[in-house]
């Protein structure tokens, strides 16, 4: 398994949902979810999940979301791990769902001392 | 680290088999709120068994996430309360874990009660047949609309109408009555029927999305064959002809899809098991006073599957047949089929001379299929210039390519042909 690890972040624009997925349309996310997990099992170190709500806890108290003035919110994240950011951004960018009109993927190198 | 697979259309099963069992709990009057718990039960599915594996036993999995996702909904809709509560004592088990094992034959019970539910004749039929193949098929509704050739929004529409009377459906009243369920079975048996129609006589262009709907149409059909409700020859007879049909469908195609004449099918090909399955529901058909449409439909498609060659086509009894089912179902177009099956009997001239002074209604003269039929049998009775006539209509109004192609190349007459 490569050294390196990365944080991706899912980014989506709030509202964006589009229609709900038919059962066969699930069916067949579920089969390219799991091809991609078969095809980077080596990549995958936490497949991590996706984020609910949640509160800010700062040095002036405890605030509900959201938590910085963005555009987009971060609805999961996952941890690979690849030899460079180029590797991790394709392991990210196959994952089923990920990338898609109204949402992407923030790739993040983690820097372990 | 590999992942089970699940079968082939795991989730659009899932799908309707939860919805079956939920509303049958909940009440029909309910159904949205099932639909929105099962779509939801089916997405939560997805997220964790993506990651953390399938659980030991799927079905029941989902089973329990719908269900508590349904009695928060219910609960929540405070109105409803009362109705939770009519309905309680008739809620047959499963509260927060849910029963692990079910029996199959409940659960069939629910998808035929279900399927009943949605034959109520206050819904048009064409709402029906979207209903069932929302809730018991469990396709999308882009599918269904891809499926019945028509609009999203038209499909919307006709889900609605279906919804709005399920909802005015008094409470407990879930249960029908015996008289209820046979009086609904030629309904029941309508649908399942126009199912399998819109599947094998579809001009759709992929044989697989097409055979998808004829599937379904056999699997609720078998099923309904089972029950003591619909052990009725009718039934027996529509799946015969179901059968019989499906057994013959592949054949029907080319390798690069293009569509074949019955002549020309490579009779190998047929599927001679699903032939036997459909000749002993057949036999099993032929009992009662009852000789309804589909023991004659099956009757025909009988003739056809056990002619070993196209001429040796027992012409005589497949024109007896649509003899029979014009009499019991009048239309132009069996009227059209017969004098085509004569004319293979006792030649081109018998045949046109059933249709002699027949006024076809518009919507058939202005059809493919009237104008096919007359070109062929012009052009075998040497009537050149009326075929050509007839010919250039049936290139014109041709539905598809692949209609087209069929024409030209049985319609060939000598004369240039128009493009």
């Amino acid at each position: 398994m490569p050294k390196q690890k990365y944080l991706c972040m899912q980014r989506s624009q709030p509202g964006g949902k589009g229609e709900k997925p038919s059962p066969a349309q699930m069916q067949e996310m579920y089969a390219k979810f799991n091809a991609w997990k078969e095809k980077f099992q080596e990549n995958i170190v936490d497949m991590g999940g996706q984020l609910k709500g949640g509160k800010l806890v700062t040095s002036e108290g405890v605030t509900d979301g959201p938590f910085v003035e963005s555009k987009e919110v971060i609805g999961g994240y996952m941890i690979v791990s690849a030899e460079s950011l180029e590797e991790a951004i394709e392991v990210a960018r196959g994952c089923p769902g990920l990338v898609s009109p109204g949402s992407g993927v923030e790739v993040r190198e983690i820097n372990t001392p | 680290m590999t992942t089970p697979k699940l079968v082939e259309h795991f989730f659009r099963h899932e799908y309707g088999r939860l919805v079956a069992m939920l509303s049958c709990r909940v009440g029909v009057q309910n159904i949205e709120a099932v639909e929105d718990a099962v779509q939801s039960a089916l997405m939560t599915a997805l997220r964790a068994w993506t990651h953390a594996g399938l659980p030991d036993n799927p079905s029941a999995w989902l089973f329990r996430v719908a269900h508590n996702e349904l009695m928060g909904e219910l609960r929540q809709q405070t109105g409803r309360r009362r109705i939770l509560e009519q309905n309680a004592k008739e809620d047959r088990g499963a509260p927060e874990n849910g029963p692990e094992i079910f029996l199959a034959g409940e659960v069939r019970d629910d998808l035929l009660r279900t399927l009943f539910v949605c034959c109520d004749e206050a819904i048009p039929v064409e709402s029906q047949l979207v209903l069932a193949l929302k809730t018991l098929c469990g396709f999308g509704v882009r599918e269904i609309a891809l499926r019945l050739f028509t609009s999203e929004a038209n499909v919307y529409k006709r889900l609605a109408r279906a919804r709005s009377r399920l909802r005015k459906v008094p409470p407990r009243s879930g249960e029908l009555t015996g008289e209820q369920y046979s009086s609904r079975l030629p309904a029941v048996n309508k649908i399942l029927y126009l199912l399998f129609t819109e599947g094998y006589l579809s001009s759709h262009t992929e044989m697989a999305i097409r055979r998808e709907l004829c599937d379904e149409a056999i699997r609720l059909a078998a099923i309904l064959a089972e029950h003591p409700t619909g052990q009725a020859p009718e039934t027996f007879a529509l799946l015969a002809l179901m059968h019989l049909h499906a057994a013959r469908m592949t054949a029907r195609q080319d390798g690069s899809g293009g569509l074949l004449l019955l002549e020309e099918q490579d009779r190998e090909l047929w599927d001679r098991q699903g032939i036997q399955v459909g000749l002993s529901w057949l036999a099993r058909s032929a009992r009662g006073d009852h000789f309804s449409r589909y023991h004659a439909e099956a009757g025909i498609a009988a003739e056809h599957c056990l002619a070993p060659s196209f001429q040796e086509t027992r012409w005589d009894k497949v024109v007896e047949c649509y003899s029979l089912l014009e009499r019991i179902a009048p239309s132009p177009i069996h009227k059209l089929n017969r004098a085509v099956a004569v004319a293979e009997w006792q030649g081109p001239a018998a045949g046109l001379a059933v249709l002699w002074g027949f006024e076809p209604p518009t919507w058939l003269a202005g059809s493919y299929l009237w104008a096919a039929v007359l070109a062929d049998l012009h052009r075998r009775c040497g009537n050149a210039q009326t075929a050509i006539r007839y010919r250039d209509v049936a290139f014109k109004t041709a539905p598809t390519p692949a209609v087209k192609a069929l024409l030209q190349r049985r319609l060939r007459t000598g004369s240039p042909v128009p493009m």
